[in-house]
């Protein structure tokens, strides 16, 4: 049994190193370099620049993920905004690239 | 302060700290109770006895001490939090009138880029009047639901470490505090693999397509009978999918008792919102050697009538309704876990009204049919969700 938990434990740390060598890992919380690295993000930024899109498809993901459990909160300011995020992640298990357009879309 | 008076003056309770529910076997007597003086003077002499409330005292202040080193040139850097909820319930259980005042205070504190110390307390009592007449009183339950360090390993694992809550279906970890929950009466199913542990978790989210999000918690707890951190010892997880278009989630979770005999409790979980209907569908199914059962949930907002549109989309219909088939446990055993010893149906009918964010007034009413009898449960109340900073916010 312990066994198992302890390959189940390997397995996945394995799996997310491989990951993180193959894609270094962004900053959690707020970080000032730009949108987040996946694909839609990325060609929104070429197409129309940093504007409308990036917040068009921040408003996205928040309205998508900030509902689900609760109704979805109102903004804070960008510091507490930052620690609830953080904390949001963990407990809902927010993916990394939702949770960085959502906390840039929630401190614009 | 706030004062809050029910029902003819019946009774009356103060809302205000941890430090007021922890006062042990507080009888309520409208007529004493009226003087807060009285009540205050109980608290400073039960205060040495009180080492929950204290401990939660010295957390909240070690933190305000750490605040200055959390403060960074920039105006982003993540800064600690108090947060959580109060609330205050009349609940109305087969006749018997209960008063259900709540506090659970939430301590967020971040450090550096990856790491999250969080910890939530549990103040909630129960006052009822004695058979045969007189004031209200009754026990406190003061509970430490969670206390743990989170580390964001990378995009994929974060490493939970300390007593965290058993990630089994999605009513414990996710709609437990009395703000988020459509219904304040907890389901029939809910004692069924939930509860806090005290071990390592490993968990996270991650998008496996464009439009399909995975998500897992992995776990293994120890056992413990320290006050406050008791704890089984267990191992277990759940393991999700989430469909960000259509959003829809399900998942399954498993829980493996490893000690006494050694049961297994599985559950499955299922929620959508639908993107076009301001519609919240929830339900899970549970079993272990307790019972097993299941809840149905849809929320409603009002938001699409046509008339007083200002106050209809603020307002929430909410039904439920669940079953609970019980297994051979005895009389004992159903007391200790909270869980019916005969087969339950009950169906459950409730009204929220948001007044502002974190903020509702809730009712429901909800009828429970069973070989013991027949019985209706009403409930009446309002929950607050409190979010503080704990330091400087910075200029904008
Ligand atoms: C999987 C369910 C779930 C999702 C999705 C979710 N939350 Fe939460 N949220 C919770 C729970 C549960 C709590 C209460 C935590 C507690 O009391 O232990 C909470 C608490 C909060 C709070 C109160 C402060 C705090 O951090 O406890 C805020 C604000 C909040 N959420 C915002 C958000 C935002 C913004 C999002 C979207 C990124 C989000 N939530 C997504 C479950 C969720």
């Amino acid at each position: 049994m312990k066994m198992k938990l302890v390959i189940l434990a390997l397995v996945l740390v394995l799996l997310s190193a491989i990951h993180g060598i193959a894609e270094p890992h962004k900053k959690d919380g707020p970080s000032k370099d730009g949108p987040s690295k996946d694909g839609a993000s990325v060609a929104a930024v070429h197409n129309s620049g940093y504007g409308d899109a990036i917040r068009i498809e921040g408003e996205q993901r928040f309205r998508a993920n900030c509902g689900r459990c609760h109704t979805a909160p109102q903004k804070f300011p960008p510091r507490m905004m930052a620690t609830v995020v953080r904390h949001m992640r963990v407990r809902a298990t927010i993916t990394d690239q939702d949770m960085q357009s959502i906390l840039r879309y929630l401190t614009q | 302060m706030n004062y809050i008076e029910l029902g003819g003056g019946i009774t009356s309770v103060t809302l205000c700290c941890p430090a007021r529910y922890a006062t042990i076997n507080p009888t309520i007597a409208p007529e004493k109770l009226g003087t807060a003086l009285d009540f205050l003077r109980k608290i400073f002499r039960n205060w040495r006895s009180l080492a929950f409330t204290r401990s939660w005292a010295a957390l909240i202040l070690a933190l305000l001490a750490t605040v200055s080193a959390a403060q960074g040139p920039e105006n982003e850097r993540p800064i600690p939090i108090l947060t959580g909820s109060a609330g205050f319930f009349t609940n109305v259980n087969g006749g018997q009138a209960q008063l259900v005042p709540e506090m659970n205070p939430v301590i967020l504190l971040p450090l550096g880029d990856r790491w999250l110390i969080e910890s939530r307390g549990e103040f909630k009592g129960e006052f009822e009047r004695p058979e045969g007449g007189g004031p209200y009183g009754g026990k406190v339950e003061k509970e430490l639901d969670y206390l743990q360090v989170d580390f964001i390993a990378n995009p994929l694992v974060t490493v939970t470490a300390g007593r965290f809550l058993a990630p089994f279906g999605i009513y414990n970890e996710r709609l437990y505090p009395i703000w988020i929950r459509s219904l304040q009466q907890v389901p029939l199913i809910f004692p069924i693999g939930t509860g806090s542990s005290d071990g390592v978790m490993l968990r996270g989210g991650f998008p496996v397509r464009p439009k399909v999000n995975l998500n897992y918690a992995a776990y293994f707890s120890t056992l413990s009978t320290v006050n406050k951190f008791e704890s089984d010892r267990t191992a277990g997880g759940r393991f999700g999918f989430f469909l960000p278009g259509p959003r829809i989630e399900a998942g399954v979770s498993w829980q493996k008792l490893l000690q006494e005999d050694r049961t297994n409790a599985f559950g499955f979980h299922l929620a959508w919102q639908p993107a076009l209907l301001p519609l919240n569908l929830r339900s899970e199914y549970a079993r272990s050697n307790l019972g097993s059962g299941y809840w149905i949930e849809c929320a409603y907002r009002l938001s699409q009538l046509p008339f007083w549109s200002k106050a209809m989309r603020r307002t929430e219909v909410v039904a439920r309704a669940q079953q609970l088939f019980a297994e051979h446990i005895s009389e004992n055993e159903a007391e200790v876990y909270g869980l019916p010893d005969v087969n339950t149906r009950q169906g459950d009918f409730g009204l929220n009204y948001f007044l502002r964010d974190g903020l509702k007034a809730t009712a429901s009413y909800g009828r429970r049919f069973s070989s013991d009898g027949n019985s209706n449960i009403w409930t009446v109340g309002i929950a607050y969700r409190f979010v503080f900073p704990l330091g400087r916010l910075g200029a904008k």
